[in-house]
């Protein structure tokens, strides 16, 4: 009997333990490093050599990096913040650090600059200012910009070509775009088989529509503002782009998209698509072989020029446990990541557009989509964060938005009840958050 | 009295032994059940964002759900009409299926395998499955029903895409499951005394009085047992609704679970989520406890009960 217990319990011990493998850090400080390049992924190798290459610079600290998928990321990094397991280095959204450094999970990013006594500090003059912004909580860096993504026109050249339009042509006031847009519809059979471009298609949102107008969701006390007239024209401008087509086409259309699981531009069904600057790297993994080009998104009379930009902060996580060395050790790797020539390689390595401006610049000379992509990240603007509906765009406006694209409200309808369902998240958050 | 100790060692030893063979389970239950059970019911007090520490806000959480919050009462009534349908309607076409099978022909363990399959495929691929066959246009439901549109000169259904019809191409397409209820049925219906079918016989019952007279009342224990468990599975509808249509049209299909997993995961208001997990536990607890009153008039136990 004795020994059945022993052996029951050596095989419970041997399971836990069996979990904790080997490691080659050794007698140095490791320090845990998540990033989205998980093994199998084609930028597996390029990331873990920019590891490495840190490793072997060194000898006080070693990173470990661990890759997840973009759709697994998310729900390990905000377990492991709210659990205070976080890794030591992490990559998140930029948009929300302020929610993160409110709840002190995050190190204070200028404190460790100013203590920084090394001769390569961190370069805060390489970025944005628009994203510094967001990553900026009472007066201080909690987070640096890590990559940028901007939203862009994309054109079918060849399609031009057959309409005997040159990129002249190319559409840069909503007059314009309407204008050229209807000059590739095709209807065949009373079913149209391509059209020019729809405002709802790609990348295109409600409120990057509404930026252009200088109008937007919010007003600066963070309440909802989309009662007024000039919210309702441009939903209506949206709604009837293509109203000259039954709703059944359109739906038709829009499916006829979907069954093919493809970009509409890439499968060219769409002559002109609003899209983020990830489809560059689509198109070219696709092995498309049509003539593109991209513009800014053209904006109406009186409008600006603005793009809605989303972007990965890095950010060092603080878990509570005063881990000095830890802090130091991960800052240096956080500054190497942050470096002009890592950002090069990561920009290579991702497909992503990073932060870091002469970077970048250096990165897209000669390719003059990438240069292009790159020129309208200075007109990117990241969308504001709403304590009490962080996804202010997402569940809480697509209802609304789908009602009244299909006609089941009409637009004013539609924003009078995003609006007041705001209200009321609003009541309630404020009535559980003193 | 030496026996007796040795006895009462050896009890204890074996239970010793038992607990420990237990012990992977319990510990399971513990860590992963009993936990988060508890700290679910302390954090429905709170309010929590996952980040920072939950702050007590007493009853404002369940106060904020019932009397502020249009959503609440849209998503729970969405899901009432589900259960309200989906259960009865699930319990016709299992038992109608099961006495179906329940017959001597060549072939039937193949019937049975056939229908019991689609409760071995995955609900994401099912449901990816029947998101195409439903498709308006493409779709091949609409193919086959072409032919009646054109008779009665209609607009094709719009299925999962229309407010009108949304909740119930839900509810049609969970019936493609039906085929796990039905095997519980077949097991009791094959577990009735052939006696009682041949002395009805005698009596000249045909097959319909000998189903409503005896298959039927003798079958009730287990149709009673998926009922409750199509109760508790009713209320957490989710899957279905997140994958097809994102609960919409017009958040037709935006049943309780999914604003429950919304308030979570898009609201970050854990304190809020894990009220509303209370609620529905209150809520699917007062019907089962109905349906537990109800069972000693409807369901048999045998003779002796």
């Amino acid at each position: 009997m004795k020994k059945m217990m022993l052996l029951v319990m050596i095989l419970i011990t041997s399971m836990t333990l069996i979990a904790c493998g080997g490691d080659e850090a050794g007698d140095k400080i490791t320090i845990d490093f998540w990033h989205m390049s998980p093994v199998g992924s084609t930028s597996f190798s390029g990331m873990r050599s920019i590891i490495n290459d840190f490793n072997e610079s060194q000898d006080t600290y070693f990173v470990r990096g661990t890759g997840f998928s973009f759709w697994d990321y998310w729900d390990k990094i905000n377990v492991a913040v709210a659990s205070r397991t976080a890794p030591d280095i992490g990559l998140s959204t930029i948009d929300d650090v302020e929610a993160r450094a409110r709840s002190g999970v995050l190190y204070n990013i200028s404190d460790l600059m100013a203590s920084d006594t090394t001769d390569a500090p961190l370069e805060v003059d390489e970025f944005r200012q628009s994203q510094l912004d967001f990553a900026t909580y009472q007066g201080d860096l909690y987070a640096m910009p890590f990559s940028a993504t901007t939203r862009v026109l994309y054109y079918n050249l060849d399609m031009f070509a057959e309409e005997g339009l040159t990129e002249a042509d190319v559409p840069e006031t909503w007059d314009e775009l309407k204008t050229i847009a209807k000059k590739f519809d095709v209807v065949e059979d009373g079913q149209l088989t391509r059209i020019g471009f729809d405002p709802t298609y790609g990348n295109a949102t409600y409120h990057g529509w509404l930026w252009q107008n200088n109008l937007d969701f919010f007003d600066e006390n963070k309440l909802p503002t989309l009662n007024t007239q000039a919210h309702i024209d441009v939903l209506e401008w949206i709604m009837n782009f293509n109203s000259e087509y039954t709703r059944t086409q359109l739906t038709t259309f829009g499916e006829g998209n979907q069954l093919l699981g493809i970009n509409p531009f890439a499968s060219q069904r769409v002559a002109m698509i609003v899209e983020v600057d990830g489809l560059y790297q689509i198109i070219k993994d696709a092995g498309a072989t049509f003539n593109y080009g991209v513009a800014p998104i053209p904006i109406p009379e009186g409008g600006r020029r603005v793009n809605w930009g989303s972007g990965f902060s890095i950010e060092m996580y603080d878990n509570g446990k005063g881990e000095d060395e830890q802090r130091d050790g991960s800052f240096l790797f956080y500054k190497y990541l942050l470096s002009k020539d890592v950002q090069i390689r990561l920009a290579e390595v991702n497909g992503w557009i990073m932060s870091h401006i002469s970077a970048m610049e250096e990165y897209v000379e000669g390719n003059p989509i990438l240069e292009k992509l790159l020129a309208e990240v200075d007109y990117a603007v990241d969308k504001v964060y709403i304590p009490y509906a962080p996804s202010w765009h997402g569940n809480d406006w697509q209802p609304y938005y789908t009602e009244a694209l299909s006609g089941t409200k009409t637009a004013a309808e539609a924003l009078e009840a995003a609006r007041l369902n705001y209200l009321q998240k609003k009541q309630n958050y404020d009535a559980v958050n003193p | 009295m030496a026996k007796t100790i040795s006895m009462q060692k050896l009890k204890r030893q074996e239970n010793m032994m038992g607990y420990l063979f237990a012990s992977p389970w319990l510990l399971g239950l513990i860590v992963l059940g009993l936990f988060p059970i508890i700290a679910s019911f302390y954090i429905s007090f709170t309010n929590y964002d996952m980040i920072s520490s939950p702050n007590f806000v007493g009853f404002a959480n369940y106060q904020i759900l019932f009397t502020n919050d249009d959503l609440f009462w849209k998503s729970l009534g969405n899901t009432f009409y589900h259960v309200a349908i989906a259960i009865p309607l699930g319990i016709v076409v299992g038992v109608s299926l099961a006495l179906l099978l329940n017959n001597k022909i060549k072939g039937m363990s193949i019937y049975r395998t056939l229908f019991y399959l689609p409760n071995v495929v995955s609900i994401v691929a099912m449901t990816l499955l029947w998101l195409w066959l439903f498709q308006p246009n493409f779709g091949i439901v609409n193919e086959i029903l072409a032919p009646l549109y054109k008779l009665f000169n209609m607009e094709p259904l719009r299925w999962h895409q229309a407010v009108e019809t949304s909740k119930i191409t839900l509810i049609i397409m969970g019936l493609w499951s039906a085929g796990g209820s039905m095997v519980i049925y077949l097991a009791q219906m094959q577990d009735i005394p052939t006696s009682l079918y041949e002395s009805a016989e005698i009596d000249g019952a045909n097959w319909i009085k000998k189903t409503i007279y005896i298959t039927l009342p003798l079958m009730t224990p287990s149709i009673f047992f998926n009922f409750i468990m199509g109760i508790i599975g009713g209320f957490q509808v989710f899957t279905i609704a997140y994958i097809m249509t994102s609960g919409g049209p017009s958040r037709s299909t935006y049943y309780y679970a999914y604003y429950m997993f919304d308030k979570m995961i898009a609201d970050q208001a854990m304190g809020m989520a894990s009220a509303m997990a209370w609620i529905l536990l209150v809520i699917v607890l007062i019907f089962t406890m109905i349906a537990l009153r109800l069972n000693k008039y409807v369901v048999y136990l045998g003779e002796e009960a």
